[in-house]
């Protein structure tokens, strides 16, 4: 570059400077008043539009329905319910299926291969009854919901429904210092917390992006659900007679639920008023037209985007866990395997705070995913409780089909009715699941964040556990 | 003058295994483009769809304002040309001082691409328009794709996309990308304003102001002075009575040479 | 050595219940006490940072080119007084103040020297950069910005000063409407007279209102009054001034009127259409005429607003209301946006006469709202 333009060009910049001082602040805005008015004026030409009011607005009709006063919430409730309810009744019956062939047919298809091809037994242990059996039940939990879940909820999203439920709830979420948009991030965390996470995009206010993300982990994910539904049915169904069994152990799940819903606003009102007081926060919220949706395309994103892709992040986290606890099962060191020295060293604090060291251990090894927390657990109890003709061997996950069969293994792992409320809680309130937390990684692109978002819930959950203890001893005696 | 019906719809320009004659979706194989050309629109409406159709990628979209957070590139030839697609992030204006605004800004102002391609909703035309104006300050190589008109018609607007071209100065083309309308028309359309084919006027929109006027004015003429030959004189102009130092800083290092085709790449590595 | 593992609670039967709930709680209330924002120990900790020498010096130096500008004379007494210590402490730092070669002591007070003005302008510079970059690019609380800019502008290098400036769009101006000293200008005084001495019937826009004492500043805040805010007097004498603002009265005694500078802007007169009121104050199925965005709006918020094209002259249409409350749809330029009260509370807005919201011959048509 010769050096004349750069003389001309500091003229340019110290003449631009000087006149900024005589036009003062207003400058940028006259200017885009009069970028608008002239956008104005070109649309005006170019558009004709219908001679008075249309006789019939259907998108208009359609928003004084969901957003009124008297049927706006009562319909936005009925919908969902029904959303959750074709999810977890249509989950059943192909979770079974696939449980049934992945664990019940394919695993001892392929122990039995590995047995007859001389596959030693450690390798055959820690890739056959580690690795695959871990994913194996991922899948068969977590992909039926899953696959039901996300198209309903994209199908409502295509349509346009969902900004109206922001619409509908915003008031909630502003006392709470959170944005309205966060009611629908809860809402897909209950079907998975990392796509809940993703859906935070949603949100462009960068403050309240940050609140819902943090606080996405207190919307119980599916992953969570059968733990809460088994560990409800067990100890807290048992305590009713047999036939409000089922009700009283459907309401303590629906219970701990809405404590998740309770603690998120909870979270995000302390939130916005201690670390992100500071946030700059910018909150807007458009109601786009109705569109007819487009089934292809809704079974296309759900599926792929959403559905595979989180299913095929969890995975990657699962088949290590799913090697940690074979591992820790079958590395002996004088006659006690690994899992029983660490379980001997967090059983005073997981006992002191109404847990025990099993449970503990387990939420350590299943940090990638909550599905495996409740084989895991089994497992646990049957080896270091010493269970007799239970279970299929060290580091080997299982399942009872019988419900008083899992109760035996409990009480001989020293289980009380504390234990199981408390497990029940923990399980809402601890760190976010690996998954999760590379999603906020990747999405706030902050260590600082993530490391909130996952120590936040741990402590919480600490603390709730340690009060419902010692509570709990204080006026139950044992 | 209506609403020009789009190119007569026969059943399977709707099923997803069609593809506009000539067209050949490359995915995200955008090696060895013949021309840049930058997509650029508010959110929501229908960016992502536009570019999905173009080049054969799922890029998530949504009934949402800002679903499209990443930047995305995809190519596709048409016409014996390759062409490499830079989806940049939805925005309102390129005035603020947002993020996504800055990364919008940088790459039309210096990775010069061939064609913009404006998606606008047809259905809120006058503040997609706003963008559109801003664009064509920076560049008058611009294709506006009038997005949505399906959505209009259904409310009743009746949008004379031949009157808008005339005031902008630019080519328009109504669309309906969810259903795979008007994507022909709109290829052969930004091939020829790539290819010189079609020479774009770009109109510049009067500011109404006259206190912004009587100093922008001879400003402009410094600039023009300073680089002769630019032809977004008066929008650096306005940049520098606006404080953006991205701006006041390529005005000082003289950044505005002639456009050499390595300097999209290199805008492209810096803005990602 | 596991049997342990086998037995039930050996840690929670040593330790009683109701000793570790109190622990517990304990433990619980001193967590409190320490993180608690603002009053906690560690915000105590950091507010107690301030004392050192280097911050007391700076502090002086500041006060002493504050007073050259204000076309006053400081004095050891109102040294000490703007920096809230002893005359002893004020002395020893104006003896370092002199020793470093910042000031002198003339005999009609203490004086700086052009290095030490140099380095008061560098400090006051980084104060008001802070302050702007706080109001535009984070959601610090008003009230807070001074306070913190007090504590950052010692940690503000003139280099790191410099790329804030350029981050935020060289601005000439701090949120209080007070210019920000250039490198290359030096100080530019700000234009402009004490609401106190201009005539009543007047519009004027405040150009500057000072931040200090913090709280005639609160009180001024709380009327509504902002750097850009227009007002009209109505009556200024000695006893109060009374100005028209935003479609209400306020009245100012004349103690917190002279820390309001304003110019005379006669054509506002004629864009102050009768009856303004807020965009939130329309009844629904109502539209209103932007009139402007309140001064109050600022940064990411406004910028927002505009996007969406909230700008005068723009009709909005209110159309729906939240079932919860405190939010409503509203129609601009085509397309259906949610604002919340306190943001629709910030537009000032003439109500259109008819409720079909017709709009003048000769404007663009916008938004025609079907009648209730």
């Amino acid at each position: 570059m010769n050096p004349a333009p750069s003389s001309k060009a500091a003229k340019v910049l110290s003449q631009a400077q000087s006149l900024r001082w005589e036009l003062g602040a207003q400058f940028h805005e006259k200017l885009v008043e009069s970028i608008y008015a002239d956008a104005a004026r070109l649309a005006d030409r170019a558009v004709t539009r219908p001679d008075g009011p249309p006789r019939f607005d259907l998108d208009r009709s359609i928003d004084r329905l969901v957003t009124s006063r008297l049927w706006g919430v009562p319909l936005m409730i009925l919908l969902f319910a029904l959303v959750f309810w074709i999810t977890i009744v249509g989950a059943n019956v192909p979770s079974r299926l696939l449980g049934s062939l992945l664990i019940d047919q394919v695993y001892p298809w392929l122990r039995d291969t590995a047995l007859q091809a001389g596959v030693p037994w450690w390798l055959r242990g820690l890739f056959i009854d580690g690795i695959y059996l871990a994913t194996a039940w991922v899948v068969s939990v977590m992909l039926p919901p899953m696959a039901i879940f996300f198209p309903l909820f994209t199908f409502l999203e295509d349509f346009g429904y969902l900004p109206r439920v922001a619409f509908n709830l915003d008031n909630v979420f502003r006392k709470a210092g959170a944005h309205g948009k966060q009611a629908l991030t809860m809402m897909m965390g209950f079907g998975c917390n990392a796509a809940g996470i993703t859906a935070t995009r949603i949100i462009d206010s960068p403050r309240e992006r940050l609140i819902a993300m943090i606080t996405n982990n207190f919307a119980l994910c599916n992953g969570r659900w059968p733990t809460q539904i088994l560990i409800a049915s067990l100890f807290i169904g048992a305590l009713a007679p047999s036939y409000l069994a089922g009700l009283v152990s459907a309401m303590a799940v629906v219970g701990v639920a809405l404590l998740g819903v309770g603690l998120s606003l909870a979270a995000s009102w302390a939130l916005s008023r201690s670390v992100l007081r500071g946030e700059v926060s910018a909150f807007s919220l458009e109601l786009p037209p109705y569109r007819p949706p487009r089934l292809g395309q809704i079974i296309y994103t759900s599926l792929i985007d959403r559905t595979m892709y989180v299913l095929w992040r969890a995975l990657v986290f699962a088949a290590p866990a799913g090697a940690v606890i074979w591992l820790v099962s079958n590395i002996t060191i004088n006659g006690f395997s690994l899992a029983e020295y660490i379980v001997t060293f967090l059983d005073p604090l997981g006992l002191f705070i109404g847990l025990n060291g099993v449970i503990l251990l387990a939420y350590i090894i299943a940090i990638p995913a909550n599905e495996i927390v409740v084989p895991t657990v089994l497992m646990l109890t049957v080896l270091t409780a010493r269970v007799a003709g239970v279970g299929s061997g060290a580091g080997i996950m299982f399942e009872l089909d019988n419900e008083a069969d899992t109760m035996a293994v409990f009480r001989a792992g020293g289980w009380t009715l504390l234990t199981g409320v408390n497990l029940m809680l923990f399980s809402l309130i601890h760190n976010p699941c690996s998954t999760t937390l590379y999603t906020i990684y990747k999405e706030s692109g902050s260590l600082k964040w993530t490391a909130i978002a996952a120590l936040l819930p741990l402590a919480l959950g600490f603390v709730v556990c340690f009060f419902v203890a010692q509570v709990w001893r204080l006026f139950v005696p044992a | 003058m209506s609403t020009a019906p789009l190119t007569p719809a026969h059943g399977c320009e709707t099923c997803p295994s069609f593809r506009p004659a000539g067209l050949k979706p490359l995915g995200v194989d955008a090696t060895n483009w013949d021309y840049v050309v930058a997509l650029a629109g508010n959110p929501n409406t229908g960016k992502s769809t536009v570019f999905n159709q173009l080049t054969g990628l799922r890029q998530h979209t949504g009934n949402w304002p800002g679903k499209t957070v990443v930047r995305a590139e995809g190519g596709f030839q048409f016409g014996g040309r390759k062409f490499k697609l830079v989806d940049l992030p939805g925005t309102y204006s390129l005035l603020a001082t947002s993020p996504d605004e800055e990364v919008a800004r940088n790459f039309l102002l210096f990775g010069q691409p061939d064609v913009t391609l404006a998606v606008v909703d047809a259905t809120r035309l006058e503040r997609n328009l706003n963008l559109v104006l801003q664009i064509l300050e920076i560049t008058p190589r611009v294709v506006v794709c009038l997005n949505l008109v399906d959505q209009a018609r259904r409310l009743g607007l009746q949008v004379d996309e031949r009157r808008l071209a005339r005031d902008l100065g630019v080519p328009v083309v109504p669309a309906a990308a969810r259903y795979r309308q008007g994507i022909d028309l709109l290829l052969q359309t930004v091939h020829d304003v790539a290819t010189g084919k079609t020479q774009c006027r770009g109109y510049r929109s009067e500011i109404q102001n006259q206190e912004v006027n009587r100093a922008i004015d001879p400003l402009v003429a410094a600039i023009q002075e300073a680089f002769p030959g630019l032809p977004n004189a008066r929008w650096l102009a306005l940049r520098l009575l606006d404080g953006d130092d991205r701006v006041i800083e390529a005005v000082r290092l003289g950044e505005f040479s002639e456009p050499s085709p390595t300097q999209a790449s290199a805008a492209l590595a810096s803005a990602s | 050595m596991l049997h342990c593992a086998l037995q039930t609670e050996p840690m929670a039967a040593a330790v009683s219940p109701a000793a570790a709930l109190a622990l517990g709680l304990l433990a619980v209330a001193l967590a409190a006490a320490c993180a608690w924002p603002r009053k906690g120990l560690v915000a105590r900790w950091q507010a107690g940072r301030r004392g050192a020498r280097r911050v007391r010096a700076e502090d002086a130096l500041k006060h002493l080119c504050k007073a050259r500008f204000d076309g006053l004379t400081p004095t050891l007494e109102s040294l000490a007084g703007a920096m809230a210590v002893s005359l002893n402490r004020a002395a020893e730092t104006l003896d370092e103040l002199q020793r470093g070669g910042f000031a002198t002591l003339a005999p009609e007070g203490p004086r700086l020297t052009p290095d030490g003005e140099r380095y008061a302008l560098s400090i006051i510079r980084a104060h008001r950069l802070w302050e702007q970059h706080l109001a535009e690019h984070t959601g610090v609380a008003e009230s807070e910005w001074h306070r913190r800019a007090e504590r950052q502008e010692h940690f503000i290098t003139p280099q790191q000063a410099d790329s804030l400036a350029a981050g935020l769009g060289h601005p000439t101006h701090d949120p209080h409407g007070d210019p920000i000293p250039d490198p290359e200008r030096g100080y530019v005084s700000g234009a402009g007279q004490p609401l106190t001495r201009l005539q009543p019937g007047h519009w004027v826009r405040i150009s500057h209102i000072e931040d200090e004492p913090e709280q005639v500043y609160a009180q001024i805040r709380a009327m509504g009054l902002y750097p850009g805010t227009l007002v009209r007097v109505i009556e200024n004498d000695a006893q109060k001034v009374r100005v028209w603002c935003g479609g209400e009265e306020q009245v100012l005694a004349p103690v917190v009127a002279a820390n309001i500078t304003a110019v005379s802007v006669p054509e506002a007169a004629e864009t102050e259409p009768p009856g303004t009121m807020v965009l939130s104050q329309v009844p629904l199925d109502r539209s209103a005429r932007v009139v402007r965005l309140s001064p109050r709006c600022r940064g990411a918020e406004r910028r927002r607003l505009m996007d969406l094209g909230i700008l005068p002259g723009t009709v909005i249409g209110s159309e729906m209301e939240s079932p919860a409350g405190q939010l409503r749809a509203y129609r601009v330029r085509h397309a259906l946006v949610a604002l919340r009260t306190e943001q629709a509370a910030l537009i000032q807005v003439a109500p259109l006469e008819s409720a079909a919201g017709t709009p003048r011959s000769g404007e663009p048509s916008l938004h025609e709202p079907v009648p209730a």
